[in-house]
C-alpha cells in the first residue's frame, strides 16, 4: 500500500494556511482510494523527530510550507538539515517527495526560486520528485468566507487525486492552482493608484486598531541613534 | 562604511569561520568599520508568524530576544553582508532564523515594486546586502545560483539590493579586492 505522510512545515502549526491547503490535498489522495495520510506538524518538538524517521519509512512524502522571506521558513531548513543523512541511502530508499509552498503575496512569481530548490533538494536525496504546488493569496484564506475558497479547495483534491492515481502532480493543475504568474501591467498600473485607498489596507488598518497600536504604525525604533 | 556582518556559521571551529574572519579583518583593514554577529551566540527564538512585530508592537517583534539586537545593527550599517557555509545546497538554518526575525523592519502596507506586490518601507534608509557563502560540502553551482537567488529577492523585499556576492573558494584578499570594486 502506498503511504502518505503529510509535513506541515508552518512555524503557526495547526492554525496555519499551509495545514488548511495541506488538508484538502490529502481529502483528495484519499478520494482517490489512498489510506488515510499520517500528519506531522514541524513546529511541535515530537512532530518534527517524527518526521525525521517518517522520512525514512513514507513512500510519498508531501511537505508544506509558508514562504518566509523569500525561502523556506528556518525551521523548514532545521528539517532539511536534518535529512542529510538520508542523502547517502541506496537508490529508491528515500520517499517520493512533493511540496507544497503558499505565500501572502498575490503572485505566484515570489515562490519561484525556492520551487527550484525545493526540486534539486529531492534530486540531493535520491527521491522521485512529484511536484510543488505553488499558490499565492494565502493569508487572504484567514480573511475571507470559507465559500470564497471553493474553488481553491476543489483544485487542491484533485492534485491529491492525481498523486494516488497517477503518482505525480498534473502539470495543468499546478498551473491553474498557482493562479496569476506576475501582475499583468494593467492591473498594475489600477494596483499602483489602489495602494493609496484605504481599502487595500482596511485588514492591516483594522488589527492594528483592534491592538490600540494605529498612532504607532510607522515606528521605526531602531533609527539614528538606535535607542528605543 | 559601516559593515555589519551577520554570521550563520554553526561551528566554531570549521573552516569557513576561519575564512570570515580572515576576510572581516581585510575589510577593517580597507577602513570599513566592521562588527560581526555570532549568530550561534545569540537567543533567537525564531519567527513564529504572528505578525505582532507588524500589528501589536509596530516595528518590533513581540519575543523577548536577540533579534532587537540583529534588527538594530542591520538599520544601523551601510552595508549587511550575510554570511553562510551551504548545508543541503542553501545557506544555514541558522541564518534563516535571523532572516526570518528582520521583518520588523517593514510595514505590512502593501507596495508596487518592481512590477510585483511588496511591502512599504518602515525606514527611510536600508543597508545594500551582500552575501558571503562556503565553498565545500557537497554544494554546487547550480546550488550557489539558486541561493543567491532567493536573498536577491530578500533583499528587495527588505527595500535594498543585493550589491555584492562572492563564495570562499578563492583568497580572501582576492574577495575582499572584489568587495572593494562593487560594494
Amino acid at each position: 500500500m502506498n503511504s502518505l505522510v503529510l509535513l506541515n512545515g508552518s512555524p503557526r502549526g495547526e492554525r496555519s494556511n499551509s495545514m488548511k491547503m495541506l488538508s484538502r490535498v490529502a481529502e483528495g489522495w484519499q478520494r482517490g482510494g489512498g489510506p488515510e495520510p499520517e500528519v506531522l506538524h514541524l513546529a511541535h518538538r515530537a512532530g518534527f523527530d517524527r518526521a525525521v524517521q517518517a522520512f525514512a519509512e513514507a513512500d510519498t512524502l508531501l511537505l508544506g510550507m509558508p514562504l518566509y522571506t523569500d525561502s523556506m521558513p528556518a525551521l523548514v531548513k532545521s528539517y532539511i538539515e536534518a535529512l542529510q543523512p538520508r542523502t547517502a541511502a541506496a537508490d529508491g530508499a528515500n520517499p517520493a517527495l512533493g511540496f507544497l509552498v503558499q505565500s501572502g503575496f498575490p503572485e505566484a512569481s515570489h515562490s519561484r526560486p525556492l520551487e527550484r530548490y525545493l526540486q534539486k533538494l529531492a534530486g540531493r536525496l535520491g527521491s522521485r520528485y512529484v511536484g510543488t504546488i505553488v499558490r499565492g493569496g494565502g493569508e487572504s484564506l484567514q480573511m475571507v468566507p470559507d465559500r470564497a475558497n471553493q474553488k481553491l479547495w476543489a483544485r487542491l483534491r484533485t492534485l491529491g487525486e492525481q498523486l494516488y492515481r497517477e503518482g505525480s502532480f498534473g502539470a495543468e493543475e499546478l498551473r491553474a492552482v498557482a493562479g496569476v504568474e506576475r501582475m499583468p501591467a494593467l492591473t498594475l498600473a489600477l494596483a499602483r493608484l489602489a495602494v493609496h485607498l484605504p481599502i487595500v489596507n482596511f485588514y492591516w488598518n483594522g488589527v492594528l486598531k483592534k491592538n490600540g497600536a494605529w498612532q504607532r504604525r510607522f515606528a521605526a525604533p531602531y533609527a539614528g541613534s538606535g535607542q528605543t | 562604511m559601516r559593515i555589519a556582518i551577520l554570521n550563520g556559521e554553526p561551528d566554531p571551529s570549521s573552516a569557513f569561520q576561519m575564512y570570515l574572519h580572515d576576510f572581516a579583518r581585510r575589510l577593517a583593514s580597507a577602513g570599513h568599520a566592521v562588527s560581526t554577529l555570532d549568530l550561534r551566540k545569540l537567543n533567537l527564538k525564531g519567527c513564529s508568524g504572528c505578525w505582532g512585530c507588524w500589528v501589536k508592537t509596530p516595528g518590533e517583534c513581540v519575543k523577548r530576544d536577540d533579534s532587537a539586537t540583529i534588527c538594530r545593527s542591520a538599520i544601523n550599517s551601510d552595508l549587511l553582508l550575510l554570511a553562510s557555509p551551504l548545508t543541503m545546497g542553501f545557506t544555514t538554518a541558522l541564518l534563516k532564523r535571523a532572516a526570518d526575525q528582520m521583518i520588523p523592519l517593514v510595514h505590512p502596507y502593501f507596495v508596487v515594486d518592481g512590477g510585483e506586490i511588496h511591502h512599504r518601507a518602515r525606514y527611510a534608509k536600508y543597508p545594500k546586502l551582500g552575501l558571503l557563502l562556503g565553498a565545500g560540502g557537497d554544494s554546487d553551482a547550480e546550488d550557489r545560483e539558486i541561493t543567491t537567488e532567493m536573498w536577491r529577492r530578500m533583499a528587495r523585499n527588505l527595500k535594498s539590493q543585493l550589491v555584492f556576492a562572492a563564495v570562499s573558494d578563492r583568497t580572501a584578499q582576492e574577495v575582499a579586492d572584489e568587495f572593494a570594486r562593487v560594494a
